[in-house]
């Protein structure tokens, strides 16, 4: 981080005087020890001498003091009459009043050259911690981030304090530092005003000249950010408040990037949101409107050619009604399940719960639809409890299964196994085995594998892992030996299971 | 004298067709649109088993389950959606007697009111207490549970948990109600004790634990002793 810039107050007026008066003792013993063998004009030069050292170590006013001194001093030891202020020869005089003004000259123009120096120094230094800021800012991409810069570079530069604040969407303003209220209705105003009028207020400046302190906009009109307020500055800084409108300029510039960015992020994001969902609208909207056709058609049909139809064609239109219906329920439950699961940040809602009952419950459930038992269970005993959603993970399941018994015509397994860490239930058929490079793509909500000619439940297979993410688990699909397809859902097992029961 | 039932349901489709469906089945059948006319129905001419749908325009229908059974024995079948778990389990522990998921098929509404209505007419004479389904033979009285005629051997709370079922066979009994029940009050919310035991249980009475035959899991909600 940048160095402090020094504080431009010199050494205190007691050590200046002790320097005044070493010097000017050291000059005065100097003389006296070459006295009677050099002459006047000699030790006159070594009194010039000292007033030279203190115009160059000391500030303007204690160098003036002791080029004042070393002429009374040099009058009053060495100048005859001695050791009186009488100058009795012209002459004398002349040069005394000679060596006064080299002396105040030399003093002036050591000063001048030191805050010179002082201020190149200043310049150099504020030019290089605007280059810094301006590196740090360009890998910043937070606004507290920003804001922390921006603090410890003008905590750096000015005595402070500095009080960076951001303009909130209710106009209000938030500030990065935490203050009490009394202070915060003080600068609210200024750095209000200040955002209003998109122009720096305080001394110097011509507007608010009466206050101890610059309110800097960040950001320029229109895409103002915030506001900046720097207290105790001096009313001719005027290379200080440049120096803080460049820091503040680049503040307002990142700060406003930073708001681009993240407005077209969003809309980038949005557009896509968009997008997925009317895609997702169009593929359940095709596979609502499917069955509705059938049901509609079958009904139809009854109402209007009934005495025609034999009571066996009746039944075969009834039964594709129910069939038809039913489907509808399950594509309806299933997206409404998805979308739920999907856009809701809450977490899920759990308790202990046993796979063995799960798949029983399923299992009955799915037995109207599987009147030759093709499902086969496989299900050990002592399986370890798990933190799961029933309604949820018996869907999952009822989806897999039901798939299973769409897709194939041969027994299906249902398989549990379980270790220490992992529980796992795979559901096994005979069906057409998927295309590894169909293996993403099934999982998609709007995406159907549908080489088998039979219409699937588009959202099926999407929901049933967007249950087994929501558990903590996964859900996968390989081709299994022999021919067919093994779905594998598996879900950590807590390592804590629940205390037993009092007996 | 035929039996009385009062459907309360918002959805004209779903109400004509249970009332034909009931009347067809010899039921006398009357509708109530919304919570506040079933309220002055069961007032006027009291039924003998209500059908109350969830999410009626005017309320969840727990106040009314509520003033039913502050005088009342009369059977409530809560008729509710897949994703409606919450609110039918609250009105299952205020007092309804059983549930039924829409969709639902008319055979599943007569099975459910012709299980409700038998209890109600047991419950006046004696409790329940044998059961008998298949090879599955139970009697509370003296603690004997036989499968296919021989003896099991249950421990004291896994007889508990089945005599808890068999006093209300054919009925979901919710997780809370067992709990409370066979544990006490204090272990509503250790629902791990009854997944626990029911595991157990099975293991004794079922023939394939993993597809059981008596000890049905309506998930999320409770248990239910097969009676058919």
């Amino acid at each position: 981080m940048n160095a402090p810039t020094p504080a431009p107050t010199g050494p205190s007026p007691l050590r200046s005087g002790f320097t005044i008066v070493g010097l000017l003792t050291l000059a005065t013993f100097g003389s006296l020890w070459v006295d009677h063998q050099v002459s006047l004009t000699s030790q006159a030069m070594l009194y010039v001498l000292v007033v030279v050292i203190g115009a160059y170590s000391l500030p303007l006013v204690p160098s003036v003091v002791c080029a004042v001194g070393a002429v009374v001093a040099f009058n009053f030891f060495f100048v005859p009459p001695r050791f009186t202020l009488i100058v009795e020869s012209r002459e004398n005089l002349i040069a005394l009043s000679a060596m006064l003004l080299v002396a105040l000259v030399i003093s002036h123009l050591a000063d001048r050259l030191r805050c010179e120096t002082a201020f190149a120094n200043r310049n150099e230094q504020r030019a290089r911690q605007l280059q810094e800021l301006a590196t740090q800012l360009a890998n910043t991409n937070t606004v507290e981030d920003i804001l922390q810069l921006g603090q410890q570079t003008l905590d750096a530069a000015f005595d402070g304090p500095v009080w960076l604040a951001l303009r909130q969407p209710d106009g209000g303003l938030a500030f990065a530092a935490k203050m009490d209220s009394g202070l915060h209705d003080d600068l609210n105003d200024g750095l209000q005003c200040c955002m209003r009028e998109n122009a720096v207020l305080g001394p110097g400046t011509g507007r608010w000249p009466g206050l101890n302190a610059w309110y800097l906009p960040l950001g320029n009109k229109g895409q103002m950010q915030g506001a900046v307020c720097i207290q105790n500055i001096a009313a001719a800084d005027t290379p200080g408040r440049e120096h803080a409108q460049a820091v503040c300029a680049q503040l307002g510039q990142t700060l406003w990037r930073l708001r681009l960015t993240t407005a077209m992020q969003e809309t980038e994001a949005e557009s896509k949101r968009q997008q997925v969902q009317s895609t997702f609208l169009a593929a359940i909207s095709h596979d609502l409107r499917t069955p509705l056709a059938a049901v509609v058609g079958a009904a139809s049909s009854l109402q209007t050619q009934r005495d025609k139809l034999s009571p066996a064609e009746q039944d075969k239109l009834l039964a594709s009604i129910l069939r038809e219906a039913s489907y509808l329920s399950t594509v309806t439950e299933n997206t409404l399940q998805l979308v739920q699961l999907t856009n809701t940040t809450q977490p899920l809602q759990r308790d202990w719960e046993s796979m063995e009952e799960i798949v029983g419950s399923v299992l009955a459930r799915l037995r109207a639809r599987d009147p030759t038992r093709r499902i086969k269970s496989k299900v050990p005993e002592g399986l370890p409890l798990i933190r799961a959603n029933p309604v949820l993970v018996a869907q999952l399941l009822a989806n897999l299964l039901d798939n299973a018994l769409k897709y194939s015509d041969d027994a299906i397994d249902l398989v549990v196994s379980a270790d220490h860490a992992t529980l796992q239930v795979s559901v096994k058929d005979r069906g057409n085995a998927i295309a590894p490079d169909q293996y993403q793509a099934i999982f998609e909500p709007y995406s159907r594998n549908d080489q088998s000619g039979q219409r699937g439940a588009g959202l099926g297979l999407a929901l049933c892992r967007a249950i087994a993410q929501a558990h903590g688990g996964e859900l996968g699909v390989r081709r299994r030996q022999g021919g067919g397809n093994c779905f594998t859902f598996s879900m950590p097992v807590d390592p804590q299971q629940p205390q037993g029961a009092p007996p | 004298m035929s039996l009385r039932v009062l459907v309360v349901e918002d959805d004209r489709e779903i109400r004509s067709m249970m009332q034909s469906s009931l009347t067809v089945e010899g039921f006398e059948v009357q509708t109530a649109v919304t919570l506040s006319e079933a309220g002055a129905l069961l007032r006027h001419a009291p039924p003998d088993v209500v059908v109350l749908d969830l999410g009626l325009p005017d309320g969840d229908g727990v106040a009314l389950v509520q003033q039913i059974r502050l005088n009342q024995s009369l059977p409530i079948i809560i008729v509710s959606a897949r994703h409606q778990e919450a609110q039918k389990i609250q009105l299952l522990d205020a007092g309804a007697d059983d549930y039924l998921v829409k969709p639902f098929s008319v055979g599943e509404l007569l099975a459910r009111i012709r299980v409700a209505l038998r209890h109600r007419g047991t419950a006046l004479a004696a409790a329940v207490t044998t059961h008998s389904l298949d090879d599955l033979h139970v009697d509370l009285a003296t603690r004997t549970v036989q499968r296919a005629g021989e003896t099991l051997h249950l421990t004291p709370t896994e007889f508990n948990l089945l005599a808890r079922l068999v006093r209300n066979a054919g009925r979901v009994v919710t997780h809370r109600q067992l709990l409370t029940d066979v544990w006490g009050p204090e272990f509503t919310e250790h629902t791990h004790y009854l997944r626990l035991y029911m595991g157990q249980l099975r293991a004794k009475i079922e023939r394939d634990p993993a597809e059981p035959r008596h000890l049905l899991t309506e998930t999320g909600v409770g248990y239910r002793l097969a009676v058919a």
